[in-house]
């Protein structure tokens, strides 16, 4: 990534050097416990619980077991397809509001804005059975909109969007409105282009959250055709604890999505995280 | 749907306001779910679909079939609903679908949670169903925590009574033999700190806060004849000597480092044993199905739990039983389909019993009929079942006590236990959170 | 829209005298227009956060059974919350949950941020290896971190063995499994409030630097004098994000890891309230602590605002 530290060049000096081998070892110890889950889903069931760090019979058993044995790949393809719906439906509404609560001027726009931003501060304990009685009002328990609508309604993308579009230059907007352009047609042509480097960003970190929802898929949904990766992860621990060789297997497949989506995009985030104004 | 790059507003605010202002209706009025649909059976056995375990398969195909045999003949439909990690006290899936008045039409209940139902006024009375000889016919310790007055509030499907389970090669390792089975509780901390290895647990008592925990540390208190609640006069008995004996054994076997402070192989006593991680364990007989599908070459053996100085042999049974929510679709059918399933004297229903007991899993049956109809069964003569049977005489069944109590219970032990607490200073404690609980309490009986 | 009317930007006192009296049809449709671009989240926010929010704080004057049994008994869940043992001492352990947390994880995240902040070989990877717990979840990372801590043959116990400290039952004992619950919550969450303070430090333009070294400042003043002072507003984010994600979370890590044992060490305020509810059926009292809880975190909130006035969060753009 492009950096505004002048001095210092990839080159090895003694400091570089000495950087680097800090990093290194900082970084081997911070992914060292995902190299242990990943190792352990190649081992045996003996060598699982082995003191050897490698496998002393590398094997792929553990996986096939897991994609056989549970219906992992449709966990999977629920997981996606909530994550993805979420993602997209939210970060469009979001934006609108947030684009609202911005730049429109109205009466008790702080005030609203207020209110919005202290939502966030409701933990899902405290509204899980109110929450749980609307969405059973609405007919949507044990259905694919119980797990995706009220995930759609959080106010940190709001309060994110909104500071994004605070430190966003107005000019091309004015300009556009002058030009006679409706709010909507602003909002739609000019600040979402713009909006480009946060959504993305955004949109990693929603999916994230969603992929890695837990509690709430587990309350609301009991149908084993909506049963989301991580209610499944959970369901198959329970039943094959003593073999953490498959537990690993399965933790491991849960993963696999996300890092590969990291390893992916990361120079994207990193960037669309510095653009976006989180800060 | 954001690329959609024209869409009607209207339309979709229009739906939106619909939305908001029908959920804000609802949830005022607070509907009970309609009598439509089959009757939800929530429990942990079937629909299996993580099916590699072959006594998964087993357990769930028994279900299965039950439910199939009710469809068949009424129109009544049963429909199961598998809540994966339903053992768990603190799952919400059960506790919100109550809570939201959706509770299932039947459900899975064991003892230790029995009183929060109960006393929640959803349970419905299965003994108008009932014939005569079957009530008698099932076992005071298997049926006794479940009547209240003169109902019958859930129909126990088995007897789980807790053994030490020990692994023999770990003993041949250890150079011990048979005659060094232990007996009394200084001979099992004795020996479990001769199996005690720097890979090995010498002992498995269960260190997990909840019901299981508190299910398994009765028998101890017993033995010495001591109680939680005195069952005559109702009243909190947490300090008496044999409560405090109890605590402290579970606090030596910890100092003494013989005794694991996490469950190994967590908590599967199979791998447990297989993988050398345990030596002697505190377990129920559903592991004896565990062992025949799982490693059924293993060699291992089943004793009594050791007894105090002066103490009786006493253990504790467990097992979940079929309930009835008086809330549902259609309870009358709910009851009759409970108990045709596993409550009428049928040939059918005592065969479907004995199969459950003697082939599916591996527990004690809940009724004298059932028991008469295992002996039939070719795993009758196995040597780990019997080694429980002859368990049943000094078996008493697992006790119901309400939340509060259970939880006042848990944190004795787990503190004595785990954090180094006084036994009696923590007894007192739960004594006076216990009995200023019961001064206001009108459930039923605490048994 | 052909008026001429400019709507660059006005002073929100104009804005204000120009409310109601006299309001122009151009007034109008930017009311109408935000009323609209507003309206499906706050529809949605009201449906599926305020009117839970409400009702368990309504609830929080109710005894509720969990099978409908409603009563009104005043504030008397808040009196028995004040009497309640098991309510202090969860709360005392989230109290400590937060106040390690939160500023050993703004230490360290900002420590990794001016590390990876350098340039040196192979820094691409230090930066993503750091980031990337925090795409797991936490129900994986519950288990792997009990693979990890297994006792006597997980990998960190073996690890504990060969320095000489064997026998440690970290998740079996109660001020280790508080301090594992600590450790992991930073490890997996240190690469997100890392890459924050990354990207705030470079917004700070490094001018500012040249300049200092050419007065002669070393890095410490540098550091003292330059980033953190214009390091502020992402401080206060992370600040005030860590502090109530720290809060309000650790339910899935301690729901997979510990449950909330041994002996009530790792029960937070959370996994309290979770208990009351869905193991005791005590929602009334769980929505009072709930409540609770929440009103503590808004004055938590309100004094950040105040004492950061004028910061980042202020609206007014003149």
């Amino acid at each position: 990534m492009s950096t505004t530290d002048t001095r210092a060049r990839t080159r090895f000096t003694g400091r570089t050097a000495g950087l680097m081998a800090v990093g290194l070892v900082l970084a081997l110890l911070t992914i060292a416990p995902l190299a242990v889950m990943i190792l352990g889903a190649f081992k045996t069931e003996t060598d699982v619980v082995a003191p050897e760090l490698l496998p002393t019979a590398p094997t792929t058993d553990n996986f096939f077991y897991v994609f056989t044995e549970v219906p992992f790949a449709r966990y999977l393809l629920n997981s996606f397809v909530v994550s993805a719906v979420i993602t997209v439906v939210a970060l469009w509404f979001h934006s609108m509001a947030a684009y609202a609560l911005a730049r429109l001027r109205f009466r008790g726009r702080e005030a609203l804005f207020m209110i919005i931003f202290s939502t966030m501060l409701v933990s899902l304990p405290v509204v899980m059975v109110p929450t749980f009685v609307v969405v059973r009002t609405l007919g949507l328990v044990d259905s694919y909109g119980g797990l995706i609508i009220p995930a759609i309604f959080n106010a940190f993308g709001i309060f994110l969007l909104r500071q994004f579009y605070i430190a966003l230059p107005r000019e091309l907007e004015e300009a556009a409105l002058l030009d006679g352009a409706s709010y909507w047609r602003v909002y739609w042509n000019v600040v979402l282009p713009l909006s480009r480097p946060i959504l993305s960003a955004l949109s990693v970190f929603f999916f994230l959250a969603n992929w890695n929802a837990f509690l709430w898929p587990l309350t609301i949904t009991s149908s084993p055709t909506l049963r989301t990766v991580q209610v499944g992860i959970a369901g198959f621990q329970q039943q094959y604890a003593g073999n953490w060789n498959y537990v690993l297997a399965a933790s491991t497949v849960a993963a696999l999505p996300m890092l590969a989506i990291f390893v992916f995009f990361q120079r994207q985030i990193v960037e669309s995280i510095k653009t976006a104004g989180f800060r | 749907m954001a690329s959609q790059t024209a869409f009607s507003r209207r339309g979709l605010l229009a739906g939106l306001a619909a939305v908001g202002a029908g959920a804000a209706l609802g949830v005022v009025g607070c509907a009970r779910s309609g009598a439509a649909g089959p009757m939800q059976f929530m429990n942990f056995y079937t629909p299996q679909d993580q099916g590699a375990d072959p006594q998964l398969i087993v357990q769930a195909e028994w279900f299965d079939k039950a439910i199939a045999s009710w469809n068949a003949n009424h129109p009544e439909q049963v429909e199961p609903i598998f809540v994966p990690d339903y053992v768990n006290p603190m799952n919400p899936r059960i506790a919100t679908s109550f809570a939201a008045e959706n509770g299932p039409d039947i459900f899975l209940l064991s003892p230790g949670e029995f009183l929060r139902y109960f006393n929640g006024g959803v349970m419905l009375d299965l003994k108008p169903f009932m014939t005569p000889d079957a009530v008698a016919d099932f076992l005071p310790e298997a049926i006794g925590t479940r009547v209240v007055g003169d109902g019958i509030f859930a129909l126990p499907m088995e007897v789980e009574p807790l053994s030490i389970y020990y692994d023999i090669a770990a003993f041949e390792e250890s150079g011990l033999a048979e005659g060094d089975l232990p007996r009394t509780w200084e001979q099992m901390l004795d020996v479990a700190e001769r199996l005690t290895t720097a890979r090995r647990s010498g002992l498995v008592l269960e260190t997990s806060p909840g019901y299981y925990q508190n299910f398994t540390f009765y028998p101890w208190v017993w033995q010495g004849g001591g109680d939680v609640i005195d069952l005559r006069t109702q009243r909190a008995t947490l300090t008496s000597p044999s409560m405090l004996a109890a605590l402290e054994l579970f606090a030596e076997s910890i100092t003494r480092g013989v005794a694991s402070r996490t469950p190994p192989a967590s908590g599967e006593i199979v791998s447990g044993f297989k993988q050398g991680l345990a030596a002697m364990w505190q377990r129920g007989p559903w592991s004896i199905q565990e062992f025949a599908l799982q490693a059924p070459e293993h060699r291992y053996g089943i004793i009594p739990l050791p007894t105090p100085p002066g103490g009786q042999p006493t253990t504790v049974g467990g097992g979940w039983a079929w309930a009835v929510n008086n809330r549902g679709r259609n309870p009358e059918a709910a009851a009759r389909f409970v108990v045709e399933s596993v409550g009428s004297m049928s040939r059918e229903c005592i065969d479907r019993c004995a199969d459950w007991n003697g082939r599916a899993k591996s527990n004690m049956p809940a009724r004298a009929s059932v028991s008469a109809a295992m002996e039939q069964l070719p795993s009758f003569t196995d040597p780990a079942r019997s080694a429980v049977r002859a368990q049943l005489p000094s078996t008493r069944g697992e006790p119901r006590y309400p939340p509060v109590l259970y939880k006042a219970l848990s944190n004795t032990i787990q503190s004595v236990q785990l954090a180094g607490g006084d036994p009696l200073a923590q007894a007192q404690s739960a004594q006076s959170t216990i009995e200023s609980f019961l001064r206001t309490y009108e459930g039923a009986a605490l048994l | 829209m052909t008026t001429t009317d400019p709507p660059v930007t006005r002073t929100p006192r104009l804005a204000r005298t120009a409310g109601r009296a006299v309001e122009s049809p151009m007034r109008r449709r930017e009311r109408r227009a935000a009323f609209l671009f507003l309206l499906p989240d706050s529809l949605g926010l009201l449906v599926f956060v305020a009117l839970p929010m409400v009702l368990a704080i309504v609830l929080g004057f109710f005894s509720l059974d969990g099978f409908g049994h409603l009563s009104f008994i005043g504030v008397d869940n808040y009196l028995r919350m004040v009497g309640d043992p098991q309510f202090w001492l969860s709360l005392r352990i989230t109290a400590i949950y937060v106040v390690v947390v939160v500023p050993v994880m703004f230490v360290v995240s900002l420590a990794l941020a001016l590390l990876v902040k350098q340039r040196f070989p192979g820094v691409g990877f230090v930066r993503s290896a750091l980031f990337v717990p925090y795409v797991i979840s936490l129900v994986v990372v519950g288990l792997v971190w009990q693979f990890l801590l297994i006792d006597k043959v997980g990998v960190i116990s073996r690890a504990l063995e060969a320095v000489g400290l064997g026998g440690i039952s970290v998740l079996g004992s109660p001020n280790t499994a508080l301090a594992a619950v600590v450790v992991i919550t930073i490890w997996f969450q240190m690469g997100y409030y890392m890459i924050i303070f990354l990207a705030g430090l470079q917004d700070i333009p490094s001018e500012f630097y040249d300049a200092a070294r050419v007065d002669g400042a070393g890095p410490w003043q540098q550091f003292r004098t330059i980033t953190i002072p214009l390091l502020a507003p992402t401080s206060f984010f992370v600040l005030l994000t860590s502090s109530i994600a720290v809060a309000t979370g650790g339910l899935d890590l301690v729901y997979a890891l510990t449950k909330g044992g041994p002996a009530s060490s790792t029960t937070l305020i959370v996994y309290f309230i979770y208990e009351q509810a869905f193991l005791f059926g005590e929602y009334g009292y769980a929505a009072a602590v709930g409540s609770t809880l929440l009103v503590l975190l808004l004055l938590w909130s309100g004094l950040m605002f105040a004492v950061t006035r004028g910061g980042r969060f202020s609206n007014v753009d003149d």
